[in-house]
């Protein structure tokens, strides 16, 4: 399995000093979804910021393709598709609008940006409100224009900051598809969330992060062994309790 | 920098500030109505002042007329005087409180003096801050030097002098003004303020629009998660910002030149006469027009007070977590640029200094001042355009230094 994704002994300090990220590494390979797992205010975001170089960060190191990310920062976004957790789309625009502009900002050619808008508008189920004004998306609608908007370039790296909060079932299940699909064709794909239902379903591995420190990095199997609990919920409620294992 | 995507940026700003009502509005509506109409309303406001001025009947009380009736009878007859009678007692209280401009005191031996040719006073009393004080001095030192005329002919004539030799010096006053001096005096009054204000007021609305808005509307991480550089996003959206501003700009000028052209056929007074007057042909419109070197300047002037401001408000903005926010932010700024430009320009006969033009914003109005006056000033002119270059690049990379920072992007 070819490493996409390499996270060393990453350190993030804000500014008032607090130590958001403390020392956590891992790696993600071609064809897998890792989870990115931990309670609210456990670094999640943080650290998918630091990869995506929109933060800098205290200390470590962060490669993507094998390129580092503080050096070859302009290639490293265009290699990775982020879904951040703010959902906003330009609403004076349609859906396609929106996708059209962050496509020729990724640089796709005008006959690439329609196949994948089609594709894209196939994929997600998106064919009944593409063409209308974004103001008028409901939750679902907006996230799931986000998710096709994060993903426009094609992108081998694909993170998803919690992709399925505040969806009913129907959208998660299309999220959750939309996950697979990308595995089956080679993506990392990196899930941070909380909700352990999902990430139990979809993850071959997970990182566990708890106030910023990894207490966990293994297999969802393994994980349960090493643990003798029965679902990951369970593994979950054990470790951060118990920080570490 | 990156062209293509600095493009791609600066047109979808502008695409999405058209779509937006709002900054249409204030953008395109505003300044082609609001404006004219508002220096239409000041233009008629001024030439009734100066009409008033000039019509303006100076009210003189003659205490002891009856010494001489001659006299008083000359000054009653003066055209613009017009004779009131007070309390012989109180004439100074009615000077001070205002119920007269002037009274004149005229001597109990007057006769007396004047047949012995002896010197006689004659006192005039009046309030030198009663706007019509002036008026009245001067229609009695008119009658005054007539009866002295008239007075010193006859002595002349007594003795056998021929009274010719009595005309020294006359004053013939010819106004050398010109009709683009005198409508540049007006232009020039009002439109440098104008200019600076929506060189501000009209990117203000896209500037917040596109950098705080977009932090509301939360699509800002998005955008910077693109392979675009910083400097390229600040680019684009800062091209976006000046190029309402100049289109605003231009529009408030061109409805402001167009509507004053057309101004007589509107039934505006504009008739000559009242001091204003701009003696348009046929008394319809005003009769100067800007030359195109003068209008090129001001619109290169126009154009880097424009990418100044765009930058500074941009840096502003995205300071601001919400658009409410950064127009909280703007307005205590706004007064900080147009207070020291709304002094230099309301004080009358401002003799700017050289470094001045140094100073943004200020310079800009000195300057347009000088132009629409016919004085080009080659010093001032590349002083100030040189200050408002750098300015401006000084104010960009401020703003692409904002868009690089941290805690204003995330900052919670
Ligand atoms: N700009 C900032 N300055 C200071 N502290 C911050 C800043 N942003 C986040 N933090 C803190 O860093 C910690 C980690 O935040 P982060 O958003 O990465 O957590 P998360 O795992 O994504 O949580 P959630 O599940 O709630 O999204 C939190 O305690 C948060 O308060
Ligand atoms: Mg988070």
């Amino acid at each position: 399995m070819e490493t996409f994704l390499k996270v060393q002994n990453l350190v993030k300090e804000y500014k008032n000093g607090f130590r958001a990220v403390d020392d956590v590494s891992f790696e993600v390979g071609a064809g897998e979804i890792f989870g990115l797992l931990g309670p609210n205010g456990a670094g999640k975001t943080t650290i998918i910021r630091a990869i995506s170089t929109i933060l800098s960060f205290t200390n470590g190191k962060i490669e993507v393709l094998g390129k580092d990310n503080l050096r070859y920062a302009e290639e490293v976004r265009s290699n990775i598709g982020v879904l951040t957790t703010d959902i906003g789309a330009y609403e004076r625009f349609t859906g396609k609008e929106n996708l059209q502009y962050f496509g020729e900002l990724y640089g796709l050619s005008s006959s690439d940006l329609d196949k994948r808008i089609k594709e894209l508008t196939e994929l997600l189920d998106m064919g009944g409100f593409i063409d209308k004004k974004a103001a008028k998306y409901s939750t679902g609608m907006k996230q799931r224009l986000a998710i096709a908007r994060s993903v426009i370039h094609d992108p081998k790296v694909i993170i998803f900051d919690e992709p399925t909060s505040g969806l009913d079932v129907l959208s998660s299940q299309t999220v959750r598809d939309f996950m697979s699909h990308a595995r089956e064709s080679g993506r990392a794909v990196i899930f941070s969330t909380h909700q352990m239902y999902d990430a139990e379903k979809l993850c071959d591995r997970v990182i566990i992060i708890h106030k910023g420190k990894e207490i966990a990095y293994d297999s969802v199997e393994n994980l349960k062994t090493q643990t003798g609990e029965r679902d990951l919920e369970d593994v979950f409620l054990k470790l951060v309790k118990g920080e570490g294992v | 920098m990156n062209s293509k995507h600095i493009l791609t940026i600066w047109k979808k700003e502008l695409r999405d500030t058209v779509r937006d009502r709002r900054t249409l509005v204030s953008m395109i509506l505003v300044p082609m109505l609001l404006m004219p109409v508002i220096m239409l309303g000041m233009f008629k406001f001024m030439s009734e002042q100066a009409a008033k001025q000039q019509t303006q009947i100076a009210k003189i009380s003659i205490v002891g007329g009856d010494y001489a009736p001659q006299l008083a009878e000359a000054i009653k007859s003066r055209e613009g005087v017009e004779i009131a009678e007070v309390d012989v007692q109180n004439y100074k209280q009615s000077v001070a409180e205002g119920r007269i401009d002037a009274a004149v005191v005229i001597p109990e031996d007057f006769q007396d003096r004047i047949a012995g040719e002896k010197a006689v006073n004659l006192e005039l009393v009046s309030k030198s801050t009663n706007a019509n004080a002036a008026n009245a001095f001067a229609a009695v030192s008119f009658v005054v030097a007539d009866f002295n005329a008239g007075l010193l002919e006859g002595r002349f004539t007594a003795r056998d002098i021929n009274a010719d030799i009595l005309s020294g010096v006359t004053i013939v006053p010819e106004d050398l003004a010109t009709e683009q001096e005198v409508g540049g005096f007006v232009l020039a009054m009002l439109l440098p303020l104008l200019i600076v204000m929506w060189s501000i007021v009209g990117g203000q609305y896209t500037a917040i629009d596109v950098s705080a808005g977009e932090k509301e509307r939360k699509t800002l991480e998005a955008l910077l998660l693109t392979p675009v550089k910083r400097i390229d996003v600040v680019f684009g959206k800062f091209l976006a910002v000046s190029t309402v501003a100049i289109i605003s700009v231009v529009t408030a000028i061109g409805s402001l030149y167009f509507s004053f052209s057309y101004a007589g056929d509107l039934g505006i007074p504009m008739e000559e006469g009242n001091g204003l007057s701009m003696g348009g042909a046929g008394g319809s419109g005003l009769g100067f027009s800007i030359e195109p070197q003068v209008a090129l300047l001001l619109f290169i002037v126009s154009l880097f007070l424009v990418l100044m401001f765009s930058a500074v408000i941009l840096s502003i903005s995205i300071y601001a977590k919400s658009f409410k926010e950064a127009q909280s932010y703007i307005g205590p700024a706004y007064i900080v640029v147009i207070l020291p430009v709304a002094l230099v320009n309301s004080v009358p006969g401002f003799e700017p200094v050289f470094w001045m033009f140094a100073l943004p914003a200020v310079n800009a109005v000195l300057l347009f001042k000088e132009l629409f006056m016919g004085a080009y000033d080659w010093g001032h002119i590349s002083l100030t355009l040189f200050s408002l270059i750098i300015y401006s690049i000084i104010a960009i990379l401020i703003a692409a230094k904002t868009y690089s920072k941290e805690s204003v992007l995330f900052g919670d």
